[in-house]
């Protein structure tokens, strides 16, 4: 357990690395060799994702802040990875990289290829105990990362016990060391408190909303980070200048104000933005200085327009979670993998 | 960027296919998507189906379109449906193309209100493809262009000869023919059993017209031998022979399946399974992307009331292709030169 030397109050951000900050492809062997021998200069952060961090980061905050990074990516590759970070601006407190070729000498092969046992027993092992703890997760669809955030999750807020949770293990076909790392954490963490405020999942393989739905309103599946940064700044833990930073990143790679509008709209169709709130800060918008910029201003026009439409319809409010049936969530995806895997069945179709 | 705009009022399942062809779009095309519709049954619909959401906005429109009613009454009835929001967002955008499955009435009636003959158009006409026996240009295309199959009901001889080279000009550009072949809808080669209008239009349009050869006129049962690539008759006279030709096409459909539940004819079938799939393929009206609406400011595609996703789909390719290849500035050219009388 990581020893938190600041005061009471910590926000705690946990990231998922490839194709939740770093713009990876690692779909097929090819793909695989040449994320391994890329360069750190070479390797391309998600738009947006670094001015969000950055913003989350507040330096003048930066004690009551806590980055931990808990990525798939092999430990031969820390070196590359923590530059890459570096020249970004960011430095983690803590950095896990998984040891798949311990996993390999010992015969873990599971461990290689699946991320319960390794991501959550990393999670639970970097928890941090603070008076008024709030984490932040971020992750992204092409693995578990919405199960095992979720996971956590209900193990601090004390809603898996440990009968429960040993049979999930048990169905993820876990190994004995991994299953007795996690239920040790899990006798100290039970309880813990309800500290996971939100988990965010980046939509890389763009899987339908749906599949997210069971996990309730805690997990946001987003397109991009600027839903990220506007449901942040809802929660009240970003500003509207940060908004504009974010922004301001994905206009200059290229995002047109279309599609940062729609995304806006996305998240007003889900009920995660009022209609209101959304022409307030298109207000906010206009009076910051720096929002001048002409894609700017022509995306707050766009974004009234957009927004506009919607403001006398129906959107039912996604519930907070109470009950996840986590076995029956792993069985589905474990069903759609296999599935994908013998029949060439698309992993978006349900 | 090119915006589609699709009316997901009608269609396949109350519009849900339409939803399901703009979400799969949004993922497979480079293109700005605008849904326009009940914006709550398409938020209800979206999330069940992988879609990139930086792609797509929903437009509201809460009125429905009663396709019993005159089209001038059913729009009136309805001013704020799909059809009337969704050719306003069109008529604002530079780039914009409209889709829909809704009745044709309204949305030509809509679209000619709302943006606009082109320049010489004094009727719009509505252009079929259909499948021939033999195929035309580079790209071996097996589809020819019939116009018109319901804008215009009756039509003059002025009306033929504009629709002849609108038609030519969409052909030429979307089959990349150099020189299209055009030819008049008749009841045989001589113009003397002809209609007066018809009659007419082929004189003048035998006078020449260098950007597309006139053929003549041709019978009903010469259309599907691919003399011609583009056809040209009225409103009416095209409504009727597209829905026979799609009606012999759904009959050969039907004896098929029929002949599967004789053993030995299914195995007749199982043996000329390829050739089988690739007939029904061809005279699948699913594949062939909807009818585009000539002689309007912006492209308009209707596809089938019943149609399904891929018909939405190969609609919206269409469109795509149409803003790429600027064909309605084609069509506005030869549209023009017609009505000049001179060369397009």
């Amino acid at each position: 357990m990581s020893e938190w030397m600041g005061p009471g109050e910590l926000l705690h951000l946990r990231w998922d690395l490839d194709k939740t900050y770093l713009r990876t492809e690692f779909d097929s062997f090819k793909d695989l060799i040449k994320t391994y021998r890329q360069k750190a200069e070479d390797k391309v952060a998600i738009v947006g994702a670094r001015a969000l961090l950055q913003a989350l980061l507040d330096p003048a905050k930066r004690r009551q802040r806590r980055v931990t990074f808990v990525s798939g990516s092999p430990t031969q590759m820390r070196a590359v990875l923590t530059r890459k970070l570096r020249l970004d601006g960011i430095e983690p407190d803590v950095f896990i990289l998984k040891p798949n070729l311990s996993n390999i000498l010992q015969g873990h092969i599971r461990s290689v290829r699946g991320q319960v046992g390794y991501k959550l027993a990393a999670l639970m092992r970097t928890h941090v105990a603070a008076a008024h703890l709030q984490e932040l997760l971020f992750g992204d669809d092409a693995e578990q990362d919405a199960f095992i955030y979720s996971l956590y999750a209900d193990i601090l807020a004390g809603r898996v016990d440990a009968v429960l949770l040993a049979s999930i293990l048990g169905a993820c076909k876990l190994y004995r060391n991994e299953v007795d790392e996690i239920m040790a954490h899990h006798g100290r963490l039970y309880g813990a408190g309800d500290a996971v405020r939100r988990i965010f999942i980046h939509l890389e393989a763009r899987s339908p909303l749906d599949r997210f739905t069971p996990y309730g309103a805690r997990v946001v599946p987003i397109y991009n980070y600027l839903q990220a940064a506007l449901v942040l700044r809802e929660g009240q833990f970003m500003h509207t200048r940060d908004i504009v930073a974010v922004l301001e990143a994905m206009s200059q790679a290229g995002y047109t104000p279309e599609r940062l509008s729609n995304s806006v709209q996305d998240l007003v169709r889900r009920g995660l933005l009022e209609v209101p709130t959304v022409l307030g800060l298109a207000r906010e918008l206009s009076d910051v200085e720096a929002t001048r910029g002409r894609t700017i201003s022509t995306f707050i026009r766009k974004l009234r327009a957009t927004v506009g439409d919607l403001e006398h319809v129906y959107r039912a409010k996604q519930e907070w979670p109470t009950e996840i049936n986590y076995l029956s969530l792993y069985h589905q995806a474990r069903f759609r993998r296999q599935r994908h895997r013998l029949l060439g069945i698309p992993l978006l179709d349900d | 960027m090119t915006t589609i705009v699709i009316d997901s009022a009608a269609g396949q399942e109350g519009g849900r296919e339409a939803i399901a062809a703009a979400a799969i779009a949004s993922l497979d095309l480079d293109l700005q998507i605008v849904l326009v519709g009940d914006a709550a049954q398409i938020t209800a619909e979206l999330p069940k189906i992988a879609h990139d959401a930086e792609r797509m906005r929903v437009v509201h429109a809460p009125d429905r379109l009663d396709p019993a009613l005159d089209p001038h009454e059913a729009l009136r009835q309805a001013p704020r449906s799909s059809v009337v929001v969704g050719i306003e967002l069109t008529a604002q955008e530079a780039d914009a193309v409209f889709i829909s499955a809704g009745p044709p009435g309204p949305i030509v009636s809509q679209a000619l209100r709302a943006l606009g003959r082109l320049p010489g158009v004094q009727r719009a006409a509505l252009a079929a493809v259909y499948p021939t026996l033999h195929h035309r240009g580079p790209n071996d295309d097996p589809f020819a262009l019939l116009l018109d199959v319901g804008a215009t009901i009756q039509c003059s001889a002025d009306h033929l000869v504009a629709f002849a080279g609108m038609g030519a000009a969409y052909a030429a550009k979307i089959s990349a023919l150099e020189r299209p072949r055009v030819a008049l809808l008749s009841n045989g080669p001589s113009p003397a059993g002809a209609p007066t209008r018809v009659r007419d239009a082929h004189e003048r349009l035998t006078k020449g017209a260098p950007a597309f050869e006139y053929v003549g006129m041709l019978r009903g049962d010469q259309v599907t031998l691919g003399e011609a690539d583009v056809i040209v008759t009225d409103g009416f006279t095209g409504d009727v022979l597209v829905r026979t030709l799609e009606g012999i096409a759904a009959t050969a459909e039907t004896l098929l399946s029929r002949a599967e539940a004789r053993f030995q004819w299914r195995m007749g079938m199982k043996a000329l399974g390829g050739g089988i799939a690739k007939l029904r393929a061809l005279t699948d009206w699913e594949n062939y992307g909807g009818a585009p609406l000539l002689g309007v400011d912006r492209p308009v595609i209707l596809t089938q009331a019943e149609c399904g996703r891929r018909a939405f789909l190969n609609a919206i390719r269409l469109a795509a292709k149409m803003q790429r290849l600027a064909v309605v500035d084609a069509v506005a050219a030869g549209a023009a030169a017609m009505a000049q009388g001179e060369r397009p």
